[in-house]
């Protein structure tokens, strides 16, 4: 009988077990993958700014108390604007989703939160927020953010999946060299908006603060 | 192989598993307990500056526990049980003996390595998947490394047949590799470029909603391949062995095998239920889910039928009642888990603290409690001593089980009371409360569930003494004890 | 045929085999040892007789050599 021939033979039973359990993960994720990676047509891939501030998302782990997906009830397109589209994601790598509202939804936050809010609420959720038991990220305000780390994530993403980065990406240091005062120009808007003196000084030498590409990230939540 | 009168069992690699399963629990439910109290109060956020955050601190609870004490603890039993079953011992093979070594040593030092990744915040941004690439790849090694030791046993066996115990181990081994390597795909975005940026960052080859579903499907499925499989096939040898009772049905037993290898891997996508993913595959994560009680239950049913006319064992012998707990606490979270897998029930649970609940009262009243009860059962054995005191894993047990209940109701009511009250509308169709009411009114909840958490640690600490007088100062045996383990 | 019908028609078919390998299984399993052809319960005993020097349910060495003697008929 078969089955009796599968529990003799170590090497088939494995084999038997890989497929039955790989059954499942190939019905499930293969047949729609190329439709699901399909982006929005208004939907644009990050700056380097925002990329050194979704990883700094990710470093911090915010996703440990922030969910980024509306679902579709009245009650959190209400709360928190419309519900969220798969196109939407299509260039978040990884997504970030979340499981755990801890804290609030931040998919649409950049809609209705300022540069001048998060400043505030970084530095002391407490002060915007009565009761808040978010803590305080003041560390992002003396770190300074991996700016040469997301242009080379944005290179990668261009060249390995098409993500439709301008032709001014390459994979060269000269390359990165000439993008960095785009990065640091768009550090400033930020960073004008914002109190923060040390901050600004930073930004001035050609630093960028972590406070600024997480503002910037935050607020391309839209 | 000649059949040798003076050949033993060699414990020795069992022996060091099992230090750092102690170790890593502890750490493991130290941070946790941590991180519960900053919950309740958060003040407690700022003991190590930027280390010292929830967020940050997280994965490296989860982390921990998942990789550190569960994944030794499977290793320790394996490395105990899988030369009896087989009958072989580790010491008739050089090449095993010495491969089981290297595979403790690179193990235990690519945790510390990983762990102090995570506290630097180096992470690929995946729920349990957080480590970088390159740590992703010294992982691959030590699980081939235990493959070669599983394979490498069933080899040389003499017992042809292979006790059920060993499928699951086997299936533990291949679920997680097959899950592991598809989910942490990544390039490293230094050699994709000219040496830019920092070598540690990659880039995941999944984007958005593909990358939600390879993630769940890995995600749940570590759940089924990590705390599931292997602890069933742990339950299936210990409790028979520790009880003088052979398993109530065999046959159930491998029936509830394959269905749970069929059936556990769709049931990934209910962590996606009201997203982006398809309604097909919603569904059928939900579906799914529903079906599995029946391989789970088979198997809980099983182990509790093991006992059958056997109750008085209960009572006499704590080891029986962590084990019977145990099997209890997988019913209770493997019928929650489908209730919460339903749409409707989803709406409301989803993103709330009864999912946190309800991944607890499986940890610490069926994982943990039956890698402990493993433990006690094999350290008479290995170090031949009796274990020091039986009053205090009464004391022990009683503390724990206490603290999974507290952990668990009061999970629930946060969970739905949170649930109910993001979604409340008043009579003109306004949301009721503004989100920070929704968490302030959570604090007693989140306080008992640090209080839960510092009696369940300490519960630990208990095993863990116990373990070392065991070690140290239990009462020498002259043969090894057949069933029932002894103690003072 | 568009995808999702193609994915319909996969679900049925596929959810009718497993159905009938489930209970194809389970008849094997129950008709087997009623037949007399195989005890499963008997290796229940394997958790509990695992002294290396306990006996074996199935002698893997011995087995093997019953196979190399009918290979060398």
């Amino acid at each position: 009988m078969f089955f009796h021939w599968l529990e003799k033979n170590p090497f088939y039973f494995a084999l038997m077990i890989s497929v039955v359990i790989s059954f499942a993960g190939l019905l499930e994720i293969v047949p729609n993958f190329a439709q699901a990676a399909r982006p929005l047509s208004t939907e644009k891939p990050k700056t380097v700014l925002e990329l050194a501030g979704k990883n700094l998302y990710v470093k911090d782990n915010c996703i440990a108390c922030h969910s980024q997906m509306i679902r579709p009830f009245k009650s959190e397109t209400d709360r928190y604007g419309k519900y969220s589209l798969s196109g939407e994601y299509a260039y978040d790598r990884p997504f970030l989703w979340g499981s755990k509202r801890t804290g609030p939804d931040l998919h649409r936050v950049g809609n209705y939160r300022t540069t001048d809010w998060h400043e505030n609420h970084m530095r002391d959720p407490k002060a915007m927020v009565p009761g808040s038991i978010m803590p305080a990220y003041k560390h992002m305000f003396t770190n300074v953010a991996d700016i040469e780390s997301a242009y080379a994530e944005a290179v990668t993403v261009k060249n390995a999946f098409f993500t439709p980065y301008g032709p001014e990406f390459k994979r060269t240091r000269a390359a990165w060299e000439a993008h960095r005062p785009k990065v640091i120009a768009d550090a400033k808007k930020i960073a004008d908006d914002m109190k923060d003196e040390d901050v600004k000084k930073a930004v001035a030498n050609g630093e960028v603060p972590e406070i600024v590409a997480m503002i910037a990230y935050l607020n391309s939540l839209k | 192989m000649q059949s040798n009168a003076a050949l033993e069992y060699d414990y020795t690699v069992a022996k060091l598993f099992t230090y750092v399963t102690i170790l890593f629990g502890f750490l493991g439910m130290l941070v946790g307990t941590i991180l519960a109290l900053q919950l309740a109060f958060p003040e407690l956020n700022y003991l190590i500056g930027e280390y010292g955050t929830f967020s940050r601190l997280r994965p490296i609870h989860t982390n921990t526990v998942i990789f550190g004490f569960t994944v030794s603890g499977v290793f320790a039993t394996w490395y105990y049980f899988a030369q009896r079953v087989l009958k072989v011992s580790m010491a008739e093979s050089r090449f095993l003996m010495i491969m089981g070594k290297v595979h403790f040593w690179v193990y235990f030092i690519g945790a510390l390595i990983a762990t102090i990744t995570l506290v630097f915040g180096i992470s690929a941004g995946k729920e349990y998947a957080q480590y970088e690439w390159w740590v992703d790849i010294v992982i691959v090694i030590i699980w081939i490394m235990w493959g070669v030791n599983i394979f490498g046993m069933i080899g040389i066996r003499r017992e042809k047949a292979l006790y059920v115990s060993i499928w699951y181990y086997l299936a533990c081994f291949l679920g997680i590799a097959m899950l592991y390597l598809f989910n942490n795909m990544s390039i490293p975005t230094y050699f994709a470029t000219e040496g830019l940026g920092s070598i540690h960052h990659s880039v995941s080859m999944y984007s958005g909603t593909n990358d939600a579903l390879v993630q769940w499907w890995y995600g749940h499925n570590a759940v089924a391949f990590g705390f599931t499989v292997p602890i069933v096939g742990m339950i299936y040898y210990f409790l028979p062995k520790e009880s003088g009772q052979a398993i109530y049905s065999y046959k159930l037993s491998l029936l509830s095998f394959w269905g749970l290898m069929f059936v556990y891997l769709w049931a990934g996508s209910h962590h996606l239920l009201w997203s982006t993913v398809p309604d097909w595959m919603q569904t059928m994560g939900s579906a799914f889910s529903i079906v599995l009680i029946l391989p789970s239950w088979g198997s809980a049913i099983n182990m509790l039928l093991t006992m059958k006319g056997e109750w008085n064992q209960l009572a006499e012998n704590p080891l029986i009642k962590f084990m019977v707990i145990a099997s209890t606490f997988y019913m209770l979270s493997t019928i929650e888990g489908p209730i919460q897998a339903i749409k409707s029930v989803n709406a409301i649970a989803h993103f709330t603290d009864w999912i946190p609940g309800h991944v607890h009262d499986g940890v610490l009243g069926w994982v943990v409690f039956m890698i402990m009860a493993s433990l006690f059962h094999m350290t008479p054995r290995m170090f031949k001593r009796e274990i020091y005191s039986k009053k205090l894993m009464g004391i022990q047990f009683w503390m724990q089980t206490t603290a999974v209940v507290l952990y668990f109701t009061s999970m629930w009511i946060a969970g739905i009371t949170q649930g109910m009250m993001w979604r409340a509308v008043d009579e003109y169709g306004n949301l009721v409360y503004s989100f920070i009411d929704t968490v302030t009114v959570l604090h007693p909840y989140y306080v008992i569930r640090g209080v839960s958490g510092v009696l369940y640690t300490a519960g630990f600490i208990l095993f863990a003494f116990n373990i070392y007088k065991t070690i140290t100062a239990g009462r020498k045996l002259t043969e090894e004890p057949q069933f029932r383990t002894p103690m003072a | 045929m568009d995808i999702q019908n193609i994915q319909g028609y996969g679900m049925f078919f596929l959810t009718i085999f497993l159905t009938v390998i489930l209970y194809w299984y389970i008849l094997y399993l129950y008709r087997s040892e009623k037949k007399g052809e195989r005890d499963f319960e008997k290796y229940g005993r394997i958790a509990l007789d695992d002294n290396i020097d306990s006996p074996l349910v199935e002698d893997k060495i011995a087995s093997e050599r019953d196979n190399t003697k009918e290979q060398n008929k």
